[in-house]
């Protein structure tokens, strides 16, 4: 038997919409509740191993109160627009406008280093929506998540279109697990995984989204808009209301442990201490994108790290923290006192091992050294030319510096050893620490820290040139490695003369328009 | 400071001089030589001597620097300590241990 509906009755008692933010509330209070037969300590396990004191839960203020259905109508609407630009870019042979198929290294590394992260950010998110002990970070956490795992889908998607005409974009998980200069985002991630629900917060949510972000993320976007990249800059502009939501919730973050107690203030310090030399050991990967891998340039990593750190974070952020006790973190000074040699220097690790990378390097022309020389007027010339120079000296005479060996690596960052002392750009640091009769190389003062705080977590560091070196990568020889890293010719190495760089210019030569180009795959 | 767990946390060295047999690691630290952007790492038997760990491991790394000389006079130092290997020592015997760093400079 079927009972019709009192047709009558619904008509006259309407259902009343409520206003946006009653129903986020009552959307987190009904994910709350007193548990009656458990013991709050089983429901929620790993709240206070970490030492963090959490006294009312209800204090956490979420800024944009978004409900489900709201959050999904928003995202929507943003995919919508990105598909229709995605495929209007691959039917019009896009590519072909990029300003040069070398654009593309910063691509490849984007989608081997930082998309992977995406999708781990995606799991511990979701580990806090569930182990956080209250509804407001709880259901932040949600959203977080679900904008995590969608970044990921989008950026491959969005990139996947450029894996049918170009090289090294075909297996970037794989890659990202086993390639060397991939190990440096990787530990960084796995290392805030391995930690607390609250360091996780300190170490994704406000280190890595909020401190470092426009340092890490943005120059990528910024750089594609630069480069007529339009489905990546269409992607940025969808992940970017995501982000500022994840950059203010960062933010709360840190406000709310600060404010629930005084003893979690040192504990809180440590973290900022510990993260943010991690973050900005990773940002060395993005310093020597902005300033040698975009064919036209968006800004110098100098003036990005001015910008985005120094007037933004210390003079603003921290300034603000002050309040809580928190001060600058430590070293702070040593990173301050790298920005004119930093992206020369890990370009130039890139460069002399990128037979091994899933990109391609060049030497820089002339037209570039001079942006170089004039942006960085205290140390190109001095410092850094000399070895193009040299390099260009090199392949005149048939050579091509590209490294017969493994390098040394840091215990903690996983960067080949190739930092300078402070102030001395002509010295490599090196520090050792022993711990339990044995020692630990490291690249920087912060880096050791690091070690020393934690040496029980980063002897456990699986570090590419030890791992090759105890056989566990392939084999003995190098074409085993790259075998086993899953690269393919034309994948690494010189960007002259590479299968991308000879597409690019035959595709040119034939055709204005690039209509039906095909690539030699 | 040891690491804040919710349970035990130990676990051994992923690069302890075990995992390597007779060998250990070793870097050489070019360091008056920015050509080479990082020191270089070698797997090295710890009974080799220094003869041959120089004619087979560093001076075939070394060649692809095109200004390098291999019979040009050299000095080394052990974290700050000046050593003056001679060929047929070890590098156990010279003191050399798992994960050293030789620094080597034009003398």
């Amino acid at each position: 038997m079927t009972i019709a509906p009192d047709a009558s009755r619904s008509a006259s008692k309407k259902t009343r919409k409520l206003p946006m933010k009653q129903r986020y509330q009552a959307l987190t209070r009904d994910l709350d509740w007193e548990p009656s037969y458990v013991d709050p300590k089983d429901m929620f396990p790993y709240t206070e191993f970490e030492g963090i004191k959490i006294h009312d839960w209800s204090k956490w203020e979420d800024p944009f109160r978004l409900t489900v259905d709201a959050y999904a109508k928003y995202q929507a609407e943003k995919d919508k627009r990105l598909y229709a630009v995605l495929d209007g870019f691959a039917q019009g042979q896009g590519h072909l406008s990029l300003t040069d198929a070398s654009y593309l290294n910063t691509m490849k590394l984007f989608l081997q280093g930082v998309t992977p992260l995406e999708y781990q950010a995606h799991r511990n998110f979701a580990y806090l929506a569930r182990h956080l002990a209250g509804p407001g970070p709880r259901f932040a956490a949600l959203c977080q998540s679900i904008d995590e795992i969608r970044h990921a889908q989008t950026e491959i998607h969005t990139l996947s279109n450029y894996n049918k005409y170009y090289s090294g974009l075909h297996n970037y998980l794989q890659q990202h697990d086993r390639v060397w200069y991939l190990s440096v985002p990787k530990s960084f991630f796995d290392d805030a995984l391995s930690a607390g629900p609250f360091e996780f917060l300190i170490a994704i949510g406000f280190s890595f989204e909020y401190l470092l972000t426009n340092l890490l993320f943005v120059p990528f976007m910024s750089g594609a808009s630069f480069n007529g990249d339009l489905p990546t800059m269409t992607f940025g502009f969808s992940a970017q209301s995501d982000e500022s939501r994840h950059m203010t919730l960062g933010l709360e973050a840190i406000k709310f442990l600060l404010e629930q107690d005084e003893d979690n203030v040192p504990i809180v310090q440590e973290w900022i201490d510990k993260w943010f030399w991690r973050g900005y050991r990773v940002t060395g990967l993005v310093a020597q994108m902005l300033d040698y891998m975009l064919p036209r340039k968006v800004m110098s990593w100098k003036e990005a790290f001015e910008l985005y750190f120094e007037q933004q974070m210390m003079q603003g952020l921290f300034q603000d923290l002050a309040f809580y006790g928190i001060t600058p973190p430590r070293h702070v000074e040593q990173a301050l006192s790298e920005k004119e040699i930093l992206s020369h220097q890990v370009y130039w690790v890139l460069y002399q091992f990128s037979h091994a990378a899933a990109f391609t390097t060049s030497v820089p022309d002339d037209e570039h050294m001079a942006w170089l020389s004039a942006t960085y007027p205290d140390t190109f010339d001095k410092y850094f030319r000399p070895l193009w120079e040299k390099e260009r000296r090199n392949i005149a005479a048939g050579g091509r510096h590209f490294v017969r060996g493994l390098p040394q690596l840091c215990q903690v960052c996983q960067i080949p050893m190739t930092f300078t002392e402070p102030g001395d750009p002509t010295t490599i640091a090196q520090r050792v620490s022993v711990y339990e009769g044995e020692k630990f190389n490291t690249c920087s003062d912060g880096c050791q820290w690091i070690f020393e705080r934690e040496p029980e977590k980063y002897v456990q560091a699986w570090l590419p040139v030890h791992q090759i070196y105890q056989g566990n990568c392939g084999g003995p020889t190098l074409p085993d490695v790259l075998a086993w890293y899953g690269l393919q010719d034309g994948d690494s190495g010189e960007h002259k003369g590479s299968r991308d760089d000879l597409n690019w210019q035959r595709w040119h030569a034939q055709t204005p328009t690039g209509l039906g180009a095909e690539g030699e795959q | 400071m040891a690491v804040k767990a919710i349970g035990e946390y130990r676990f051994p060295s992923r690069s302890r001089q075990e995992l390597y047999g007779d060998d250990q690691l070793v870097s050489v630290w070019f360091a008056d030589n920015p050509w080479w952007c990082a020191a270089a790492m070698f797997r090295a038997p710890q009974a080799m001597t220094w003869g041959d760990f120089w004619t087979q491991m560093v001076v075939p790394y070394a060649e692809e620097d095109p200004d390098w000389k291999a019979d040009a006079a050299y000095s080394f130092s052990l974290w700050g300590v000046p050593l003056t290997p001679r060929p047929d020592q070890t590098l156990a015997e010279l003191g050399i241990e798992h994960k050293d760093v030789i620094a080597l400079r034009a003398a």
